[in-house]
C-alpha cells in the first residue's frame, strides 16, 4: 500500500519531468545534446551526492542545514593539509572527507544526546563550520593541483563524467540501504513515530547518529569532487548548497514530517531541478527567473503530494 | 426512556436535549441511537466503561463531533448544529476536561478572560477583568485565589477553579465536568462538590462523569448508563443503588466476561529484588511464574506503568537486581529486555505501540528485524508470511498484510501490536491496559489470547484500570499506590471491595500528596 503510494507519486513526478524535458527541448538545440546532458550530469553530481545522506535526514523527520558548511570546511582542509602541511594528496582527500564524517557526527550527537531539535543544532554547525572554513583559509586559496587529481572532477570513463559514476553507484547503494535493509526499516520507523520505534527496540539514536554521520562524510566527498572539478579551493566553497539539495529531497517526495520518502524520488527531483535550470539559461530566461519557476515548481509537486496523502491515508 | 423520570421538579423543556444521536467512526458505530436530556439546576452524572461512548457524547455536545444523519440536538427547545467548539460555547455549554486546558504562563484572570476579555476602546480594561475574576472566583468560594497568580505555579485543584471559573464568565448554562476528581485529594474532592452543588443551586445545568460512586450518590440528580455506544438506561439516583449500576454498566456477570482458563502455574520466569526507579517505583520485589498472570491493580500515578517501563529498560532500575530464570540480568534498554525476552504492550497504542503510517507487514515485524534479515538485507518472503501468519492467528480483521495499520479498529490495532511481541518468542509479557478504548468483542477476544499465550508457558503481567478486568483475567493481583506494593492477593480472595479498598485507601494520602506537590 505504501510502496504502491510512492511509486504513483513518483510516476507523477516522473512525467512531469519528461514535459518538462520536452518543453526545454522545444526552446533550444542545444539542451537535447549528449554533450550538454553529460556537461549538467558533471555540475549536479555535488548536490546529487548530499542529496542522498539527505533523504535519510528527512525521513527521520529531520533536517541537515549544515551541509554546504562541511563542504567548505572540507574543501579548505584538504588544500590546507596537502599544501600547507604538505601530506600526500591521496592521504589528504581521505582525512578530508574522515573530517566530514566528523562534523557530520558532531551534528548527530548534539541532536541525540542533548535533544536539540535538528533544525536549531545544524542551523548552529551551518555557522560554525563556515567559520571554521573561513578562519582556516584566511581567505587565501590554493590551487596548482596535480593533474591526476583533475580525473575526479574533470575526466571522464567511459565517455561518462567521472563524477555521474560515483553518483550513479552511490544512488544505487543508499536505495538499496533505504529500501532493503534493516537499517532503512529502522529509518522509517523512526520517521513516523519515533516512541513506537524505542518502544520496538529500534535503536533510535544509534540509527540517527549513522545517518547525521553519513551526511558528513558524504559532503566530504562532495568536496573532494567539487575542489577536482574547479581547480582550486575557496572557503566560500558550498555556500547554499544545502537548499539545493533540500529542494530535489522534497520534490523526489520526501515528506518534510518524517516517515515517507525514496531515493528514486530524490534522483528524479535532482534531475528536475538541474534540466530547469539548465533548460531555462539556454531558452534566455535569466538567472532569477530560474529561481522562480523552480520555486513554483516546488509548491505544485508538495501540493500534489498532499493531494495523494490524503487521498490515501486511513 | 426519559418519561419514566416524574420525581424531580424540573421545568417543562430539558435545557439540552439529544434525541437518537449516533456518531460512527472508519464504519464503526460507536454511539448507537441515544436519548439524553439535561435540565436546569440538574447534576445528571454520565457512567459507563472505558469505550463505552461517554467521551463521544460529550464531544458531540460540546461541538468537537457531528453526529451521524437522523439525531437532533436542541437547546432549550430549539434544535441546533454545532459545527465547530466556538458555536457549542456561544449556546452556553462549557466542558472542563480531564486534561485541563489552561496557559500556564499567563495569571489566573488573563486565563479566565481568554478571547472575551472587558475592554475600553481598543485596549484591555485590566482593572474590570480583575475585578470581574475576583467576583467569579468568590462566587466558587475561592477567595484564597489571587487572581495575579501565574496558573502554571497553581495545584490541581486551583487550575480546576479556574477552569470553572472561565467557562462561567462565557455564561455557562450547562457546564460538562469529565472526571474531574480523578486527580484530586480528599480535601479538594469535598470542596469541588460543595462548588458544584452551589453552582446546580444557581440554576446550571451539570453532565458529571466520574468512576466514583460514592460521589455519584452524593451529588447526581439523575444518572445515565451507556454501554457499547448504546443507552442502556436513565433514573433518578434514589431508584438505584451501587450494585444497579454496575450491572448496568457491565450488562452480565464477571464470569461471562472474562474467559479465564486455569492452566499450570510453572517455574519462576521473572523475579524482581528491591527494584526501584528514582521515587516513581520502589523497592518492589515479586516472582513471576511461567503460565502465570499477574494483574498490576492500582490508580493512575500508582507506579504501575512506571514498574512496566523499568523491567522494559524505557527507564533502567536505579537500584535493585532483575533475574530471568535465575539468572541475574541488567535491561537498559528496550532493545536488551526484547532481546533476553521480555516484551511488553505499552498502554498508548497510538503513540508507543504502532506506526499507524506504515503497514501490518512493517508493524509486526518491527521488533524481530534482525532474525528475520540475513547481511541486513530483510527477507521480504518470510517477512509477508509472518504478517498473513498474524492475522491469522490473532483474528486481525484487514484486507490484508499490506493495510495501514492506522486503518484498522481499535481492537484490530492492539492485536496488531500483541502479534509484533508474540513474534519475538518472549518468555515475559508485559500488557499495559490491553483493552482500553476497545470494544466489548474485541476485549474478550484479546483475552482469550492472552489465556491462550498464558496455557503455551508464557508469563504474563497485566496492568489495568478496570477492576472488573484484573479480578476477571488474573491469577494473583498486586496493587500498588505511590510507587510501591502495597498488597497482594491470591484470586481466590480477591474481591473488588478488598482490592478497591487496597487501590484507594492504604498510603493513598501518601500518593495524592505527591501528586499535589508535583503539580506545580
Amino acid at each position: 500500500m505504501t510502496l504502491r503510494s510512492f511509486l504513483r507519486h513518483e510516476a507523477v513526478l516522473g512525467f512531469l519531468l519528461i514535459v518538462v524535458l520536452f518543453l526545454l527541448a522545444q526552446q533550444s538545440d542545444k539542451f537535447f545534446t549528449t554533450a550538454n546532458i553529460l556537461n549538467q550530469g558533471r555540475l549536479m553530481a555535488e548536490v546529487g551526492l548530499i542529496a542522498l545522506p539527505m533523504t535519510f535526514v528527512i525521513i527521520t523527520g529531520g533536517i541537515d542545514l549544515s551541509v554546504g558548511s562541511i563542504l567548505g570546511l572540507c574543501a579548505i582542509l584538504l588544500g590546507v593539509f596537502w599544501h600547507n602541511l604538505g601530506l600526500p594528496l591521496p592521504v589528504a582527500m581521505v582525512l578530508a572527507i574522515v573530517v566530514g564524517g566528523i562534523a557530520g557526527l558532531i551534528n548527530g550527537l548534539i541532536i541525540t544526546r542533548f535533544k536539540v531539535p535538528p533544525l536549531i543544532a545544524t542551523l548552529a554547525t551551518l555557522a560554525l563550520y563556515r567559520g571554521l572554513a573561513e578562519g582556516i583559509s584566511q581567505a587565501r586559496s590554493v590551487r596548482g593541483y596535480p593533474d591526476w587529481f583533475f580525473v575526479l572532477g574533470q575526466g571522464e570513463v567511459l565517455g561518462v563524467p567521472t563524477q555521474l559514476w560515483i553518483l550513479v553507484i552511490f544512488a544505487i547503494i543508499a536505495a538499496a540501504i533505504l529500501g532493503l535493509t534493516t537499517f532503512g526499516r529502522a529509518t522509517y520507523a523512526v520517521g513516523a513515530n519515533e516512541t513506537a520505534a524505542r518502544f520496538s527496540g529500534i535503536n533510535v539514536d544509534r540509527t540517527k547518529l549513522l545517518i547525521y554521520t553519513g551526511a558528513g562524510l558524504i559532503s566530504g566527498l562532495a568536496a573532494v569532487i567539487f575542489v577536482s572539478r574547479v581547480s582550486t579551493t575557496r572557503s566560500d566553497m558550498g555556500t547554499g548548497v544545502e537548499l539545493d539539495v533540500i529542494t530535489a529531497v522534497v520534490l523526489g517526495g520526501t515528506s518534510i514530517f518524517g516517515g515517507r520518502g525514496t531515493i528514486i524520488g530524490t534522483v528524479v527531483g535532482l534531475i528536475l531541478v538541474q534540466a530547469l535550470k539548465n533548460g531555462l539559461a539556454l531558452s534566455g530566461v535569466k538567472g532569477d527567473g530560474t529561481i522562480v519557476v523552480i520555486g513554483l515548481v516546488l509548491i505544485l509537486a508538495i501540493l500534489a503530494t498532499n493531494l495523494f496523502s490524503r487521498n490515501g491515508d486511513g | 426512556m426519559t418519561t419514566t423520570l416524574a420525581t424531580e421538579d424540573a421545568s417543562a423543556t430539558p435545557l439540552v436535549q439529544l434525541r437518537n444521536i449516533s456518531k460512527t467512526f472508519g464504519g464503526i458505530k460507536v454511539l448507537k441511537n441515544v436519548d439524553f436530556d439535561v435540565r436546569r439546576g440538574e447534576v445528571h452524572a454520565l457512567l459507563g466503561e472505558n469505550g463505552a461512548g461517554k467521551s463521544t457524547l460529550i464531544k458531540i455536545l460540546s461541538g468537537f463531533h457531528h453526529p451521524d444523519e437522523g439525531g437532533e440536538l436542541t437547546v432549550n427547545g430549539a434544535p441546533v448544529a454545532f459545527s465547530a467548539p466556538r458555536d457549542a460555547r456561544n449556546a452556553g455549554i462549557a466542558t472542563v476536561y480531564q486534561e485541563l486546558l489552561l496557559f500556564p504562563d499567563m495569571t489566573v484572570a488573563e486565563n479566565i478572560f481568554i478571547g472575551h476579555a472587558p475592554r475600553t476602546g481598543m485596549a484591555l480594561d485590566w482593572n474590570e477583568m480583575r475585578r470581574r475574576a475576583r467576583a467569579l472566583l468568590d462566587d466558587l468560594d475561592s477567595p484564597d485565589l489571587d487572581v495575579d497568580a501565574r496558573v502554571g505555579g497553581l495545584s490541581v485543584a486551583n487550575r480546576q477553579r479556574v477552569e470553572i471559573a472561565k467557562a462561567l464568565s462565557q455564561d455557562a448554562r450547562l457546564l460538562i465536568m469529565d472526571e474531574p476528581t480523578a486527580s484530586l485529594a480528599d480535601a479538594d474532592v469535598r470542596r469541588l462538590l460543595d462548588v458544584v452543588r452551589r453552582l446546580r443551586a444557581r440554576g446550571v445545568a451539570i453532565i458529571y462523569i466520574s468512576h466514583r460512586m460514592p460521589e455519584i450518590f452524593a451529588l447526581a440528580d439523575r444518572v445515565t448508563v451507556l454501554r457499547d455506544g448504546a443507552l442502556i438506561g436513565t433514573r433518578p439516583i434514589g431508584e438505584v443503588d451501587d450494585a444497579a449500576l454496575v450491572s448496568m454498566m457491565v450488562g452480565r456477570s464477571i464470569d461471562q466476561l472474562f474467559p479465564k482458563v486455569t492452566v499450570p502455574i510453572g517455574a519462576p520466569v521473572l523475579e524482581l529484588r528491591n527494584v526501584s526507579f528514582k521515587d516513581e517505583v520502589q523497592d518492589i520485589s515479586l516472582v513471576l511464574r511461567a503460565g502465570e498472570i499477574l494483574g498490576i491493580a492500582g490508580l493512575v500515578g500508582s507506579g504501575r506503568t512506571e514498574l512496566a517501563l523499568t523491567i522494559f529498560g524505557i527507564t533502567p532500575a536505579t537500584s535493585g537486581e532483575i533475574l530471568l530464570n535465575g539468572e541475574p540480568v541488567t535491561i537498559r534498554s528496550p532493545r536488551q529486555a526484547r532481546d533476553i525476552g521480555i516484551a511488553y504492550v505499552p498502554e498508548d497504542r497510538g503513540l508507543q505501540g504502532l506506526v499507524k503510517a506504515q503497514t501490518i507487514r512493517e508493524n509486526v515485524s518491527m521488533a524481530l528485524l534482525s532474525r528475520i534479515s540475513r547481511a541486513s538485507i530483510v527477507n521480504r518472503a518470510l517477512e509477508s508470511s509472518m504478517a498473513r501468519d498474524a492475522i491469522a492467528r490473532f483474528g486481525i480483521r484487514a484486507r490484508g498484510p499490506e493495510q495501514r495499520a492506522g486503518q484498522l479498529s481499535g481492537g484490530n490495532q492492539q492485536k496488531v501490536v500483541l502479534a509484533k511481541w508474540v513474534a519475538t518468542n518472549p518468555k515475559v509479557l508485559i500488557m499495559d491496559e490491553p483493552t482500553r478504548g476497545i470494544d466489548v468483542g474485541a476485549k474478550s477476544e484479546i483475552h482469550a489470547l492472552m489465556c491462550k499465550l498464558a496455557g503455551e508457558g508464557l508469563a504474563v503481567i497485566m496492568i489495568s484500570s478496570e477492576l472488573p478486568e484484573v479480578l476477571g483475567m488474573s491469577d494473583r493481583i498486586l496493587v500498588m499506590n505511590g510507587g510501591r506494593m502495597v498488597k497482594t492477593f491470591d484470586r481466590s480472595e480477591a474481591t473488588p471491595d478488598v482490592v478497591g479498598a487496597a487501590m484507594t485507601h492504604a498510603g493513598a494520602a501518601h500518593g495524592r500528596a505527591e501528586q499535589a506537590g508535583s503539580a506545580p
